[in-house]
C-alpha cells in the first residue's frame, strides 16, 4: 500500500517534471537541429564551415544528426507538434 | 648592402611565402633564397605546396613529403595534396568506426563520399599541411613555402580568418545548446540518449562535451597559424613577377588582399629582365616595354622593396646558379 503510494507519487512528480522542461527541451532540439544543419551545409548548397572542422566534429554528432533526421520526418506536421506542445487538441 | 632583415629570423622561426603567377619563377626564386640563407648558417626548410611540383627539378634531386637534406643546413620537401586528402578521409573513417552501427541506420556513408569532393577541400588540406609544418616549426630557423599560383594561395591565406568566423559562430550555438541541457539537467537529473540500443550520456558541460572540445581545439590551432602569418617579425610574403602588365595586375591584387588579412608583404622580385649591351631592334622593343612596366612597379609598390633579377643566358638550375640569384634577392 505504502509502496503503491510511493510509486504513484514518483510517477506524478516525474510527469510534472517532464512537463516543466517540455518547452526548453523543444528549444534544445531546435538548436541541435540548427547545429547539425550548419555542418551539413555543403549538402544543400549553403556555405559550410571548414571541411576539416566538419570532418572532426562528425564522429561526435550522433545525437544532433538523430534529432535532425527526426525533425525532417516531422516536418509535414509542424503545426501538429506546436499544437501538442500548447495543449491544443 | 645588408641582408634584408625581414627574410631572416627575428622572433622564433621565420616563415617566407613565395607567391606569383604561374611560370614567373617562384620555385627558382624560393629555391635560390633557401640556398643563400642556408649558406649563411640558418637551418632552412623549403616546402613546395604546389600540386604541380617542380622544386625537385630545380635542385636536380627527387623529393617526397619528408624533409630531405640537399646541402648543409638545407632541407627540401614536396607535399602530396592528393595523398593528404586521402589521409584525412582515412583518419575520419577510423574515427567513425565506433559509431558505425548507428551510421548504417541513417546511411551517412554517402555523405562522406560527397564531402570528399566538396569545394574548398583542397584549400583546407593545404592549410592543414601548413599548420602541421608550422607546429613543428621550432626545428628550423627559416621555413620557405613555394606556393601554387596566386589564386589558390590567396584563398589559403584568407582561410584562417574565415575559419575563425565559422568556428566562433559554431561555438556560440554550441554554448546555447549546453546551456539548455544544463537547465534541463537541473530539473531532470543526468540525461541519457538511446539510439539503436546504444546508450549515450548527454554531455552538458563544456569540458565533457566532445563537440565543444573539438571546436575549441580547432580554434586554438587556427589562431596559432593566424598569429604566425600575420606577425611582421615572423612572416614575409615575397611576390615574384615578370616585367609585364598581367603579372603586375595580379601582384597588385595580391597586395590588396594580403593587406586586408594583415599578412606582411615585403618584397617584389621582378624576374627575367632582359639586359643586353648590343642593339637588337626586335629585342629593344621588348626591353623598352619592360622598362615601362618597371617604372609602373616602382610607382605602385612604394612601401615594398623591389629586386630585379636579370634573364640569364641559361636556365638557372643547380646550387651555384641558385646561390647567385639568391644573393641578389636576399641582399648581400
Amino acid at each position: 500500500m505504502l509502496e503503491g503510494l510511493k510509486a504513484f507519487l514518483k510517477g506524478f512528480f516525474s510527469s510534472f517534471k517532464e512537463q516543466s522542461t517540455e518547452y526548453i527541451e523543444f528549444e534544445e532540439r531546435e538548436l541541435e537541429n540548427v547545429f547539425a544543419l550548419l555542418l551539413m551545409g555543403s549538402f544543400v548548397g549553403i556555405p559550410s564551415p571548414p571541411s576539416t572542422l566538419v570532418l572532426r566534429l562528425m564522429p561526435h554528432m550522433v545525437r544532433e544528426i538523430y534529432v535532425m533526421q527526426r525533425r525532417v520526418a516531422d516536418m509535414d506536421d509542424i503545426f501538429g507538434e506546436m499544437a501538442g506542445m500548447f495543449d491544443i487538441t | 648592402m645588408a641582408v634584408r632583415e625581414y627574410l631572416i629570423p627575428k622572433e622564433g622561426f621565420r616563415v617566407l611565402f613565395f607567391i606569383g603567377k604561374g611560370g614567373v619563377g617562384k620555385t627558382t626564386g624560393s629555391a635560390a633564397v633557401s640556398v643563400t640563407l642556408s649558406k649563411k648558417g640558418y637551418k632552412t626548410l623549403i616546402v613546395s605546396i604546389d600540386p604541380a611540383h617542380n622544386l625537385g627539378d630545380v635542385f636536380e634531386v627527387k623529393l617526397n613529403d619528408k624533409p630531405k637534406q640537399i646541402a648543409e643546413n638545407l632541407y627540401a620537401m614536396e607535399l602530396d595534396m592528393e595523398k593528404l586528402i586521402k589521409a584525412y578521409l582515412k583518419h575520419l573513417e577510423e574515427n567513425l568506426k565506433h559509431i558505425y552501427r548507428y551510421l548504417t541506420v541513417i546511411n551517412l556513408e554517402k555523405y562522406f563520399e560527397v564531402l570528399s569532393f566538396s569545394p574548398g577541400i583542397e584549400e583546407y588540406a593545404t592549410l592543414e599541411a601548413i599548420k602541421e609544418i608550422l607546429q613543428k616549426g621550432d626545428e628550423w630557423d627559416i621555413i620557405i613555402f613555394d606556393t601554387p599560383p596566386t589564386g589558390l594561395t590567396l584563398r589559403v591565406m584568407a582561410l584562417p580568418h574565415i575559419a575563425l568566423i565559422w568556428t566562433n559562430k559554431l561555438i556560440e550555438v554550441r554554448r546555447k545548446i549546453l546551456d539548455k541541457r544544463r537547465a534541463i539537467e537541473n530539473i531532470q537529473g543526468e540525461r541519457k540518449f538511446v539510439v539503436d540500443g546504444e546508450e549515450y550520456k548527454l554531455p552538458s558541460r563544456e569540458r565533457e562535451d566532445p563537440v565543444m572540445k573539438e571546436l575549441l581545439a580547432y580554434r586554438g590551432e587556427i589562431e596559432f597559424v593566424r598569429d604566425i602569418i600575420t606577425n611582421r617579425d615572423r612572416t614575409s610574403v615575397v611576390a615574384v613577377m615578370n616585367a609585364e602588365m598581367l603579372p603586375l595586375y595580379e601582384t597588385e591584387r595580391a597586395h590588396e588582399s594580403l593587406k586586408k588579412f594583415k599578412i606582411p608583404f615585403n618584397l617584389v622580385v621582378v624576374n627575367k629582365i632582359i639586359e643586353l649591351e648590343e642593339e637588337v631592334p626586335k629585342i629593344k622593343v621588348r626591353m623598352d616595354a619592360q622598362k615601362k612596366v618597371l617604372r609602373k612597379i616602382h610607382k605602385k609598390f612604394r612601401d615594398v622593396n623591389i629586386v630585379k633579377v636579370p634573364m640569364f643566358e641559361e636556365e638557372p638550375r643547380g646550387l651555384e646558379w641558385l646561390e647567385r640569384i639568391g644573393g641578389l634577392i636576399v641582399g648581400d
